[in-house]
Order: C-alpha cells, then structure tokens, then sequence
C-alpha cells in the first residue's frame, strides 16, 4: 500500500510537469500544426537560461536556494518567449503558416527540416557555449521531503521541489487557460488553429497568431524545462530525453487539445512511476509506450482530440 | 654586360648546390611523426568524460615528446588524432570506420569510454588489425578471441572479486558488524551487468550476503522514488548503487538522503567513477555524497601528484579520475610498445603489446605491464575511493591511499 501511494505522489508530481512540458509542444502544433523537433532544444536552452539566472545574475543571492530557483525559472519563461518570437519571425514563418500555400506538402518537409536543423543549431552551439559539465539548479529542496504519515506504518514522502514544480505547473496550466478562452489572442490564436483561412477573413493576422503560439510554447517549454532541472541535471543534449515524452504526451491527450497534451503529459508521468510496482524498473519507459499504443488503439484522437478534421 | 650582372658564376652555384643538399640533409634528420589515435565521446550526452580523456592523452603525448619522443625511432614525436565517437554505439562504430579508412598510418588507439562503445570500435578496429588499449571494464571485450585488444582495468567481474571482500573487512572493523543483508540498484549498462553477475553467482555467497532488493533500469532515470521505496521498505545493511550517468547518480542520491536512508544511514558504495565526477559536485551537495566509496579501475593516488598538480592549473580539474589516469599511462604504454617495437607498424607495436613485460605499472594499480592471452593486463588491481569532505580520495590499496578509510556511521 505504501509503495502504491508513493509511486501515485511520484507520478502525479513529476507528471504535472510532464503535463506543462507537452502544453507547451501542443499549443505549438495545435494551432500552427508544425511538427517542431527543436522543441526539446527550447526547453534545453530554458533550463540554462534560468540556471544563469540563478547562478550569474545575482537571483540565488538575492532570493537564496529556496525562492531563488523558481524566481529564475520564472523569468527564464518570457525570456525564451521572446526568443521563440524571434525565431518564428525570422525562421519558420517561412515555411508555415500563409506562406504554406506555394510549398510542397503544404510546407510540412520543409517544417521538418528546418526545425531538426534549429534542433542540431542549438544542441551543438550549446555544447560550444555552455560546455560538458552537467548543470543543476542546486536547491535544498530537492533533497528533502514532507513526510505524510497515513497511519502508523503508512508515510509517503512528497519531494519538496517537485511539489512546488507541480503547484507552479498548474497555476502556469490555469493562467495558460485563462488566456485562450478569456482573451483577445487567445480567441485569435483559437480562430488561426481552428480554420485560418476563415480567420483572415475575419481580419485575424494568422501570422501574428502563430508568433504569438510559438513564443507562448517556447515560454511554457522554457519554464517546465527550468522545473525539472531542479531535480534533473542537464547538459546541451538533453532535449533529445523529454522530446518523446512531449510527442507521446502531445498525440495521447490529442492532436491539437491543449488540456489534453497537460493530461497526456500527466498520464506518462503516472505510468511511468506506476508501472514499477507491477514491472521491472528497466520496462519502466517501456511501458509508457505500451499503454500510448493501447489509448491509441482503443481511442485514435487521444483523450481530448475530435475524429473530425478541422475543415 | 659587366662581371656583376652576368648571372650564375662557379661560386653561385656551388653555394646553391650546398644549401640544397645541407636543407636535404637536414630533412632527412627531422624526426618523423608516429600518429596514435583517441577514440571517445565529444559530442552527445558522452562528451565530458571524453574530454577528460583527451587531458590525460594530451598531457602524455606533451610529457614523451619533451622528453625526447621515441628513441628507437630516432626521436621521433608522437602525435595524437582525436576521432569522435558519438554517443551511440551505432556512432561509435561509424566513427571506428572513419578513423582505419581516413588515418591509415595509426599505429595504436585507446578508448573508447563505455564498454558498449568499446565492444562496437574494436569490432572494427580488430578487422583493420590496429592495436587498441582500452580503459573499459566489460568482461566481454576480451571474451571474443580478439588480438588487438589490451584492457588496461581489471574486467568488473574481477573489480568484484577485489573490491567487495576488502569492503567487508572494512564495514566489520570499523563498525564491528559484518553486514548480512544488500541491495543492489544497478543500470543495464554492459559494465554494471558483469559486475553483478560475478556478484550474485558468486560473490554475495562467498561473503554471506543476502540480497533483499534487486532492481535495474534503463538509463537516464527519471526519478529514482520507486528504486529507494523499495530499500526503504527491505532496509538492507548494505546498498550498493550502480550507475553509469551523472543525472542517475544524483537522483538516486537525493532520493536517498530525502528518504532518510543518507548519511551511513545505510552504507552506499558504488562499482563506477560516476559516482566520483567532479560533475558530482555541481549536483548534490558535499554532505550527500560524504562517505560514499567506490570501487573502480584507477584514480589519481599517492605518487601521481606531479600529474595530479599538472591536470588542476592546465585544465582546472578538482582531482584526477580513472579518465584521465589511465589515459595518460596509455600513451606511455604505446610509447613503451613503440620503443620496443623499433618501427612505427600497427602490426610490430600489437606483438610488442603481447610481449611486453616492463614490471609494475607507474599509472594503473597493482600487477604488471603484461598482457595475457585474452589481452587483459595481468594483476590488473582496483582502488577504492571514498567522498571525504567533498573530495573522493583514494583510500585503498594503502600503497597508493590518500587517506584512511572510515565506514560510515549509522548516525
């Protein structure tokens, strides 16, 4: 019972930013439906964005060990949004988006490779940049625990710094929410994802909508990256871990649903901690695969996706 | 047309003549080069300790050169070709194929880290009969018959067999209880399964161990709760922990100093350098890995301070590893393959590996520079390093120890 307990915390823990981390995939495939391979790079460069922070730019002296990381991670966010604005402006808006109509496969080769290229960009400039040495966000809390005693027998131990990634997960998952279904761009990003032809004639710059996907994407990506690292040290190549778990996480809750790229996500982290009570640890990511491909047989367009194609 | 500016005169053409067979001569003298190669990991998540086997080359091939490169060759230098190996087997083989196709004229190589990548170069390199050295621990390496392969580190079944009776000698003096109960949390890298295989056909038995907890995983981990849930649950007297990468290291660490089992709680040793990184310290703090042993090939110990001194004020390195230890006594192996075998020929220098016989060895532990049938260096020892204050010493054999060995406290 304890060991069931424990590894539900885990996973639910660890799959909350499983969950940020495949929204920030989704939102960029849902509305620009470009298959981006230099996701996992973006969430790389978050995580050394917010360990300089950190590190560099006085915040652990300024918030110490505790506080600091998360005020780090925090600003990492907009930051890489800001860049991934910039890299849609001067890169991939010219192979998405309006300009799709003239390319071949609606532009989807072409998306292809240049976003492997961007990925191959950023992990061998990383490599030069930022060196070998794995890095780690170091806080205290990431080796320390709230114990939740159940009963005299029962304790379950919750991993002070995953716990406040999770709350920090879901406060970003609602504001995200907030802003798609309450605001002016997140109707407009609603309308590009939705029927982008219909929407520029109704006077919505797709193009900006798709900018404006992609840097909130690269934004979330950055802050689930920096999250992680506070448990997870990291070098230049470490996009190339998660970025299946983002993909699996992405197609399981359903190609283009936002909430569900954040369940799918959820569900691989509980899988992949659940499955250990049942299955040798080594089968652990094997299993992950094992139940996407079940979902995917038993439900095609995942837990939150339509049969229906958008027209 | 005067005397002046008549063009050639007997003297021009005299002096000319000189200075041509004079700079010929001269060539003739200029010691050649001896290219010896370096295959290892320098991209991809490998890089960091490949890079730290380049130190360790670049720092031997400088020490031979300025002492005079081969003598036998008339001085000639050495010099290195440092050939990429990917973080793939499938890479490593590709870049092995690379390196006999594109470098013709290595006479020997070393690498290439990890056994998998190992096993997959010398696949090739066997074919292309270059002599390669090899700092891996797979018993498999030198299990398949092959003659170019020389394995410098004891194979992990037999770091086993050296290292775990010594740590319960230890444990039982220091503590003054044997213990009788081990969990073994391990990865299913080809060097952690050699290791346990001689552990649990053997050597747990010979020892009196009981093993209470098993588990492996595939590497990266993502979080180790259900790894030290269950040496939570057994409470073993003893944990032995395996891993091969960093992030693994230090997720079973942290979890199990947040679980509670830390700090000699229960006894953690290890079977690898990972655990002794400097990228240790970037991760997990000093009280976390204090007291942590580990039982590897080779670490920098007691008569290597020059080298050790050298490594940290060229290339700010903490302290030296088996990485660069070994490396550095590699190209002084070839060296001395090179002297002996009087011609820069792959062919000459791998029977001049199979012949050597040049006595203990300056920069591996224990036994001599010999290499047995399978290629394995005979008497090859192990050392045991433990985290003292932030610093893994070595604290076994005591002839090269740093330090004493404490068993930890249950505190």
């Amino acid at each position: 019972m304890e060991a069931f307990l424990q590894a539900l915390a885990a996973g639910l823990l660890i799959g909350a930013v499983y969950g940020l981390m495949c929204v920030g995939l989704g939102l960029i495939f849902g509305v620009m439906r470009v298959i981006n391979f230099a996701h996992g790079d973006f969430m790389m460069l978050g995580m050394y964005t917010a360990f300089y922070l950190f590190t560099a730019a006085g915040i652990q002296a300024l918030f110490g060990n505790a506080v600091g990381p998360f005020v780090a991670i925090l600003l990492a966010g907009p930051m890489l949004a800001i860049f991934g604005y910039f890299v849609h402006l001067t890169l991939i808006s010219h192979v998405s988006g309006t300009r799709t109509a003239s390319l071949e496969g609606e532009g989807h080769y072409a998306q292809l490779i240049l976003t492997l290229g961007i990925a191959l960009i950023l992990q061998n400039g990383g490599l030069l940049i930022f060196g070998s040495v794995l890095a780690s966000i170091r806080t205290p809390l990431s080796s320390s625990a709230w114990e939740l005693a159940l009963s005299q027998d029962i304790s379950v131990f919750l991993n002070k710094a995953r716990g406040i990634d999770a709350i920090v997960s879901l406060v970003i998952m609602t504001l995200l929410s907030l802003l798609i279904t309450r605001s002016r761009i997140g109707k407009s990003l609603r309308a590009a994802a939705d029927n982008p032809t219909a929407a520029t004639y109704m006077g919505i710059d797709v193009d900006r909508a798709h900018r404006v996907a992609f840097a909130l994407g690269s934004g979330i990506t950055a802050i689930a990256g920096g999250l992680l690292a506070t448990n997870y040290p990291f070098h230049p190549f470490v996009g190339l871990e998660y970025v299946i778990v983002m993909y699996a996480g992405v197609v399981l809750g359903g190609m283009g649903s936002i909430i569900g790229a954040f369940w799918g996500g959820m569900t691989i982290g509980l899988v992949q901690q659940m499955s250990t009570l049942i299955l040798p640890t080594q089968l652990q990511n094997a299993a992950i695969f094992v139940v996407f491909l079940l979902i995917i047989f038993f439900r095609p367009q995942g837990f939150f996706g339509r049969m229906v194609e958008r027209t | 047309m005067n005397k002046t500016t008549r063009g050639l005169t007997r003297r021009t053409v005299l002096s000319g003549a000189a200075a041509v067979g004079l700079s010929r001569l001269a060539h003739a003298r200029q010691p050649a080069e001896v290219k010896v190669g370096l295959i290892v990991p320098l991209s991809g998540i490998y890089t960091r300790p490949g890079q730290v086997m380049k130190m360790g080359a670049e720092m031997g091939i400088d020490h031979i050169n300025k002492q005079g490169g081969i003598k036998a060759l008339g001085g000639a230098k050495m010099k290195l070709v440092v050939i990429d190996c990917g973080d793939t087997t499938e890479k490593a083989k590709n870049a092995a194929q690379r390196m006999v196709a594109q470098e013709t004229d290595l006479v020997a190589a070393t690498g290439a880290y990890l056994s998998s990548f190992t096993l997959a170069v010398t696949e090739v390199t066997e074919r292309a009969e270059l002599p390669v050295l090899t700092l891996s621990y797979s018993d498999l390496l030198t299990e398949r018959g092959f003659k170019y392969i020389f394995q410098t580190a004891a194979p992990a079944s037999r770091q086993s067999e050296l290292g775990l009776p010594t740590l319960m000698k230890l444990a039982e003096s220091a503590s003054g209880k044997r213990p009788k109960t081990v969990a073994m949390l391990m990865d299913n890298t080809a060097t952690s399964i050699a290791t346990a295989k001689a552990l649990k056909e053997k050597l747990f038995a010979q020892e009196g161990l009981q093993l209470v907890v098993e588990e492996i995983w595939t590497p990266p981990l993502s979080d180790a709760t259900p790894l030290i849930q269950k040496v939570r649950s057994a409470r073993p007297d003893l944990l032995l922990f395996m891993p091969n990468a960093v992030s693994d290291a230090k997720l079973g660490l942290e979890k199990i100093n947040e679980f509670g089992l830390g700090q000699g709680k229960i006894p953690t040793v290890s079977f690898s350098i990972t655990i002794a990184e400097p990228d240790m310290l970037q991760s997990v703090s000093t009280e976390a890995v204090q007291g942590i042993m580990t039982i590897v090939a080779n670490w920098g110990s007691k008569g290597q301070e020059e080298l050790i001194s050298e490594l940290k004020s060229r290339y700010k390195e903490p302290w030296a590893t088996q990485n660069v230890v070994s490396t550095y006594g590699d190209m002084w192996l070839m060296r001395d393959a090179l002297e002996k075998a009087g011609k820069a020929d792959r062919q000459a220098v791998a029977q001049a590996f199979r012949t050597m016989d040049a006595g203990p060895s300056k920069y591996y532990p224990g036994g001599q520079l010999k290499f047995d049938e399978k290629g394995r260096r005979v008497g090859a020892g192990v050392v045991i390093v433990q985290w003292q204050n932030g610093v893994p010493v070595t604290v076994y054999p005591p002839e090269l120890a740093q330090a004493a060995p404490f068993w930890p406290k249950k505190s």
